[in-house]
């Protein structure tokens, strides 16, 4: 009647939680991808190996590796921001979109007269700047009229997508190369705006690496010792506590979603200014990095140090599925894997609620 | 000799970090009201859920009527005939009370026959003498009548044993009596009543024998009659116990007001209107108690002090000085402290650590923080000052208070409110559910800082309390102020009549 | 406006908010057990993906072969739900995340793109498809055919579905149930209400009929496999959910609404009307958003009356 082990409340988060439920997650969803694999008729391992192969091992893979992490460390920072205030911000994919726009706009207009360090200052003020008005509208919509924020940033997500395929498909916009007749494209900056690329150990590190890097040192220092982490965590914690306090909750909500679209809105100047050099409509859209930033922010339990780690773990695995993808390696399986991921993390959070219990030995008083 | 209609021998039952029953034996006969008395903590709401499937015990055995069982959920529970009467109800608000009454009762036919229902529904109040429209809906009625609305549901259902959780805890005096009535009217049938209770007055003119419990243990079981307050209290708490008044050094002494409110609106969460011009003043030093059944406007009025809430109306002045409506900063700025009600969500922020919660409202001044950032170990000295001073019982100042005991998490919230030499001090339910050790010491604290010069609005709906500290009593009913009094000349029964909303010309 | 083109318009909304009605509704069961699922993009292009490959591979005469695909939509549908079920209500796991992760997991380029493409679906044409019927040869009957005469079968069972559904949740004990589960789980756990198995089976049910609607969008509307066919209905759904007040029958109503939204950009570009695509494209999005705002103020929130325990995982030994 009873099942062996029983699930027990936790009195204290022991500390090694933090980063056993990580691991543990990871291994739950090779296991549950094992599944599936095996049930649709490939070899889990085979394809593991690969993909740690690309993503991480071979000749210049840690480059690419490092470009795909790029942006999903600014948005797992944008959804771990937000998370930890308990507002759901899912629309870091839209506020990318937003952040590219911006830093677009300022390198195009700028690029070819005003100093190249100015420029590059300037594009990444952009990006935050675009990227945190688009998220304050969700924020002041959640804290004005208690809109439910998750539906909000999502509708805002294609909305985003919508403004940039305006933008260069089917408009002679500011962004669009007039060139461009046949297929239509971004117009191309300056190559003096392009951001610098550092060589460390044989492998290139963009400056948006080293950016997303500090901006993780910022919000460590913000969370753990600034009187606005202090009122966050109040607010997490209890928001009854914080009205009793006098913490301004509204203006807190509007100024942390803002906060959390500008780190969005940095990895899209990012892709501009590091990557594509142009607003590249499709290139942005196609690879899903706001939605991967959820899961980024998830395994890193909301911590802005793990984000860059875990930033890294998935920027291979997304890396390796793009120079894989092909008839044994089909599209599909790397969203699949990375959900996977997810939802394991999820589940793991139990494992900070509670403690697994042989039921044995009180069994029997029950039975009697 | 009556029958045994339940007995439990032997249980236990262990949650993490604590053993809520170590051994608990009880036996009830049939056709008795049995009352439970023991401190908050004794085990009493344990035993009870454990008897109600809610719990399943680790160890032990229940019998009712003579043989074993094991119930695996509420609804075995229910439908061996044990129902249960919540302190806090369970009730679904937005259904009607007929809808209440049948919900899970595996005869209700497939398709709901509301017509029927109801006529049933109001046949069995009448029954009982309990008065309730069936098609209100729950969030309607007052707070007594949900409570019949949940005696109704276990009756309903054919219960035999009934359990009641601290049933008059928010009845005033009056209904109260009522409920009274309407347990021996059910015992008169043969029905068995279990009334789990800590207050001994009521339990002395309610039940037939008493059960004590303390810490997880039965103490005792002993014939009403045959046992006095004294001796249940010994019982209780595990020493011979004197009802010692805290004593004033000076009592109500200046004239010189702290606090004075005039004509304050304010609405409730819901956007109804709570307070209607409320006038009141403390004085310096003086303890003025607001009484009252819950529900009555006490916790806006606490709130609309402490500037978490609004108000829609008034005044309000801390030494004749205005305090900003609805700002809460404002408020702590002007010399307000507030213990709320809630004191483990509202007061505190449980999840985190001790430290930070006594830091909570001077984390912004130039003490703790410079240039946005908090200066931690400043936050932690403050913290084992505090800790020391006030003799919080805590591993270390980075333990969650969650995980402190009642007395040690109300200890921390009042080290933190004196620490920031309040001139006012709003407390609300300052001592409930604590220990008698602990209430002690907060009625301790509380005069002490009375006699400094603090001017204390205190409000309770425990009469004892109020009437042994405060200096001045004023009375709530519906969100106005029906009396203002001095404490010496109010006794409990006029009191009692007010907060049942009589004028106090009729209450004389 | 021409009346014909509002017929147009009133015609293809129902077309288009078919699935959104089906998704939306299996929102209203699983939030009025208390559960909050964001899972159900996901679930609809997983219904919408293994209906294609079913009406591709599943043999018989076509009637019998679109049954099957429906069915198989709905049982896929609900073992995605029945995942999330278990996270929130087993493991009590938080119930936005938990339904994000079912999303991103079978989601636009998650497993419904694997399976896509591991079987090949999207590059035949669905030819067994959900049609339009003629009902009782009145298609053609001016106005009213349009509106009442010439749909999917269903679309016919969605009508059918809202009734009984409304009938189910405020006629029958069970419904009765099922709303004590979703506003107070405590209250219904102690009148011996099992609370798990009603969250299960209504979140399963509400899975089944996230999948009906995405198989609706591969059988019917567009008819082929497109990776991330849906376009977001998913979402829309559940913001539907509270548009329609958790009932029913203000849900089909709101369906319309953005049916009417999604098929207006069709409906225009067809007429040669001026108006960017672009913004029409946008319109259910800033439509979504706009109705939220408008529900969400305090005023109307409690009136209209969420589940009071909507996303609440409920733990009986809380201490």
């Amino acid at each position: 009647m009873k099942s062996p082990v029983r699930l027990e409340r936790r009195l204290e988060q022991p500390r090694w939680l933090n980063w056993a439920i990580p691991v543990i997650s990871l291994l739950g969803a090779l296991v549950v991808g094992a599944v599936v694999l095996l049930a649709t008729g490939k070899n889990p391992l085979d394809v593991y190996w690969r993909i740690l192969d690309r993503g991480f091992l071979s000749q210049r893979a840690i480059t690419g590796t490092l470009r795909t992490a790029t942006p999903l460390a600014f948005t797992g920072m944008c959804a771990a921001a937000a998370f930890r205030l308990g507002v759901i911000n899912i629309g870091g994919e839209g506020q990318l979109y937003v952040g590219a726009v911006g830093a677009a706009l300022v390198g195009l207009w700028i690029g070819g007269s005003a100093p190249v360090g100015i420029t590059i200052i300037v594009m990444v003020l952009a990006g935050m700047l675009f990227g945190a008005m688009y998220a304050s509208i969700v924020g002041i919509l959640r804290s004005q009229f208690n809109t439910n924020e998750i539906i909000t940033s999502l509708m805002m997500n294609y909305i985003a997508g919508i403004i940039l395929n305006y933008l260069i498909f089917n408009s002679r916009s500011y962004w669009r190369d007039p060139r461009s007749i046949g297929f239509p494209s971004g117009k191309p900056l300056e190559k003096r705006t392009h951001w610098p690329t550092y060589e460390i150990f044989g492998t290139s590190v963009s400056f948006g690496f080293l950016l997303a890097v500090a901006a993780a040192i910022v919000l460590w220092v913000i969370y753990k010792r600034s009187r606005l982490g202090f009122e966050i965590g109040i607010i997490a914690d209890s928001p009854r506590a914080a009205r009793y306090v006098g913490i301004r909750t509204k203006w807190t909500i509007v100024a942390v979603t803002a906060m959390s679209g500008a780190l969005a809105g940095i990895g899209g100047a990012s892709q501009v200014g590091d990557f594509a050099h142009y607003l590249d409509a499709k290139g942005l859209q196609l690879n899903n990095f706001g939605y991967t930033g959820i899961v980024v922010a998830a395994l890193a339990r909301l911590n802005p140090l793990g984000a860059i780690v875990v930033a890294v773990l998935l920027g291979g695995l997304t890396n390796a599925g793009y120079s894989l993808q092909g008839p044994d390696f089909p599209s599909g399986l790397v969203g699949t894997l990375q959900g996977l991921i997810l939802f394991t993390a999820v589940a793991g959070e139990i494992l900070t609620k509670y403690r697994l219990r042989s039921n044995r030995n009180t069994a029997k008083a029950v039975a009697a | 000799m009556a029958e045994s209609a339940v007995r439990m021998t032997g249980v236990v039952k262990r949650f993490p970090g604590v053993v809520a029953n170590d051994g608990v034996n009880f036996e009830v006969m049939k056709g008795e009201v049995h009352a439970l008395l023991g401190e908050n903590g004794a085990g009493k709401s344990t035993l009870s859920n454990i008897l109600t499937g809610l719990y399943r015990p680790d160890e032990g055995t229940i019998e009712l009527d003579g043989s074993t069982v094991s119930f695996g959920s509420p609804r075995s529970a229910l439908d061996a005939g044990i129902g249960m009467v919540h302190q806090h109800f369970r009730l679904v608000e937005p259904f009607t009370v007929a809808e209440n009454v049948i919900l899970g009762n595996p005869e209700t036919p497939f398709v709901i026959d509301t017509g029927s229902t109801v006529e049933r529904v109001a046949e069995l109040a009448k029954r009982y003498d309990m008065a309730v429209d069936p098609n209100a809906k729950i969030w309607q009625l007052s707070v007594g009548e949900q409570q019949r609305v949940e005696i109704l549901k276990v009756l309903y259902r054919g219960a035999r044993v009934l359990i009641l959780d601290e049933p008059t805890a928010v009845l005033t005096p009056i209904e109260a009596e009522a409920l009274f009535k309407t347990l021996r009217a059910m015992t008169a049938e043969g029905r068995t009543v279990i009334f789990i209770s800590h207050k001994l007055d009521e339990v002395m003119s309610v039940s037939d024998r008493i059960t004590v419990l303390r810490s997880g243990r039965t103490v005792g079981t002993v014939a009403t009659k045959d046992t006095s307050t004294r001796e249940l209290a010994g019982m209780m708490v595990g020493r011979s116990v004197e009802f010692s008044r805290a004593v004033r050094r000076n009592p109500g002494v200046s004239s010189d007001v702290v606090l004075s409110l005039t004509d304050v609106n304010c609405n409730d969460d819901r956007g109804r209107q709570a307070l209607h011009g409320v006038n009141v003043t403390v004085g310096r030093g003086e303890i003025v108690g607001v009484a009252g059944v819950a529900g009555n406007g006490q916790r806006e009025l606490a709130e609309v002090i402490a500037g978490m809430r609004s108000s829609t109306g008034g005044r309000i002045a801390i030494e004749d000085k205005p305090v900003l409506n609805g700002r809460a900063r404002a408020a702590i700025a002007g010399g307000v402290a507030h213990v709320p009600e809630d004191r483990l969500h509202t007061g505190l922020a449980a999840g985190h650590s001790v430290e930070d919660n006594m830091a909570l409202k001077n984390y912004r001044t130039p003490l703790l923080s410079r240039f946005g950032l908090l200066k931690r170990n400043i936050i932690t000295t403050q913290a084992d000052d505090l800790v020391m001073k006030y003799d919080v019982k805590t591993p270390d100042t980075g333990t969650p208070v969650r995980l402190l005991s009642g007395g040690n998490v109300q200890k921390v919230l009042l080290a933190r409110e004196f620490s920031t030499n309040p001139k006012v001090l709003v407390a609300a339910s300052p001592t409930r559910g604590l220990d008698v050790g602990a209430i002690e010491t907060v009625r301790e604290r509380l005069v002490e800082a009375a006699d400094n010069g603090v001017g204390i609005l205190l409000i309770s709906e425990d009469l004892e309390e109020i009437m042994s500290l405060a200096d001045r009593i004023v009375v709530m009913y519906e969100g106005r102020l029906v009396a203002d009094m001095p404490a010496t000349g109010a006794t409990r029964e006029q009191l009692g009549l007010l907060m049942g909303g009589a004028t106090l010309e009729a209450s004389r | 406006m021409n009346s014909n083109l509002f017929i147009v318009i009133a015609a293809s909304a129902i077309f288009y908010g078919t699935p959104l009605f089906f998704a939306a509704l299996g929102g209203v069961f699983t939030e009025r057990s208390g559960v909050l699922n964001l899972g159900v993009e996901g679930m609809m292009l997983i219904g919408g993906v293994t209906a294609a490959w079913s009406s591709l591979h599943v043999g018989g005469s076509a009637w019998f072969t679109v049954l099957v695909a429906l069915c198989v939509a709905m049982l896929a549908g609900s073992i995605l739900a029945s995942l999330h079920a278990f996270l929130c209500v087993t493991l009590k796991a938080n119930q936005t995340v938990a339904g994000l992760s079912i999303t991103i997991f079978a989601g636009a380029v998650g497993l419904s793109s694997y399976f896509a493409n591991i079987w090949k679906v999207a590059e035949d044409p669905v030819t067994r498809q959900v049609r339009k019927l003629d009902v009782l040869g009145l298609a053609d009957t001016p106005i009213l055919g349009p509106l009442f005469f010439n749909h999917t079968i269903l679309t016919y069972l969605s009508w059918a579905m809202c009734a009984v559904a409304s009938w189910y949740l405020f006629r029958t004990k069970i419904g009765l149930q099922l709303r004590a589960v979703g506003e107070s789980p405590q209250t219904a756990d102690a009148m011996g209400i099992n609370v798990v198995k009603y969250r299960y089976i209504h979140t399963m049910l509400g899975g089944a009929l996230a999948g009906l609607g995405g198989a609706f969008y591969s059988l019917a509307i567009v008819p082929t496999w497109v990776d991330g066919m849906t376009k977001g209905a998913g979402w829309i759904a559940i913001a539907l959910v509270i548009f329609g007040f958790w009932r029913p029958g203000l849900t089909l109503l709101g369906a319309y609404l953005f049916g009417a939204l999604q098929s207006l950009g069709t409906v225009l570009k067809s007429r040669s009307f001026d108006i960017p695509g672009d913004v029409l494209d946008a319109l259910p999005f800033v439509m979504t958003i706009v109705v939220l705002v408008l529900v969400s103020t305090r005023f109307a929130h409690k009136r209209i009356g969420a589940p009071a325990a909507l996303g609440v995982p409920y733990e009986r030994e809380e201490r």
